[in-house]
């Protein structure tokens, strides 16, 4: 959501705006998951009282969707594509192949056997 | 030969307390497995590399020293140009209401 997203541009690769909203969204996990954490621990365990475990599940489903560590997806960092992405490289399939051939990426090899 | 229950109980308390972590030998669920993950938001949120120093700052640093040139830039205003010349232009920004309005409506 915009709300999240900082004023300033802080992204020095392919930019549009599925890459700034997965970044945005990293950032305001990163910010909430002490608490999102501290919500789980209470929902837990199972000494506490039922109703204090209830209401800590409700305050979690009622958290933003941004603050969800599961809305974030690996995207590629030259071309933006959300499919494809290889993780050691950050990159989708083709742009690795276009930079391993270019010899952009260090100890990357073409095999042949 | 077995070993006796107080004995083990003992031996976990001193495993507990040498490795700091929760004597439970209930087995109970308190949820420590969640106090014990590692935070991953840090690793998460530096996924894409951030912006580093471009060379419009650069001009704007070093006001003196003409020789960064940003090409891009150049070319970009290079293609206005041309387009200009030929009348290709994009049009003035209106700055009043009446203005913005002159052309508005169907066209026929």
């Amino acid at each position: 959501m915009s709300m999240f997203r900082a004023k300033k541009l802080d992204l020095g690769c392919f930019v549009n705006i599925k890459v700034i909203r997965d970044h945005t969204k990293r950032k305001v996990f990163a910010e909430h998951e002490t608490e999102r954490q501290a919500l789980r621990y209470i929902i837990r365990n199972l000494s506490l009282p039922a109703r204090t475990r209830a209401q800590a599940a409700l305050q979690l489903t009622s958290m933003h969707c941004y603050t969800r560590p599961t809305q974030i997806r690996n995207r590629c960092i030259e071309g933006g594509k959300g499919r494809g992405v290889l993780r050691d490289f950050k990159m989708t399939r083709y742009n690795f192949r276009m930079n391993a051939l270019a010899g952009s990426l260090p100890g990357v090899k073409k095999a042949s056997w | 030969m077995a070993v006796p229950r107080s004995r083990i109980l003992d031996l976990m308390k001193v495993q507990c307390r040498i490795f700091s972590t929760t004597f439970n030998p209930e087995g109970l669920r308190l949820g420590n497995k969640i106090l014990r993950q590692r935070l991953k938001g840090p690793a998460l949120a530096s996924y894409y590399p951030r912006k580093v120093a471009t060379i419009q700052d650069l001009q704007k640093l070093y006001p003196e020293f003409d020789e960064f040139i940003d090409e891009a830039e150049e070319d970009r205003l290079e293609g206005i140009k041309i387009l200009k010349a030929r009348g290709k232009g994009a049009p003035k920004k209106k700055r009043t209401a009446e203005e913005s309005k002159k052309f508005k409506g169907k066209k026929r």
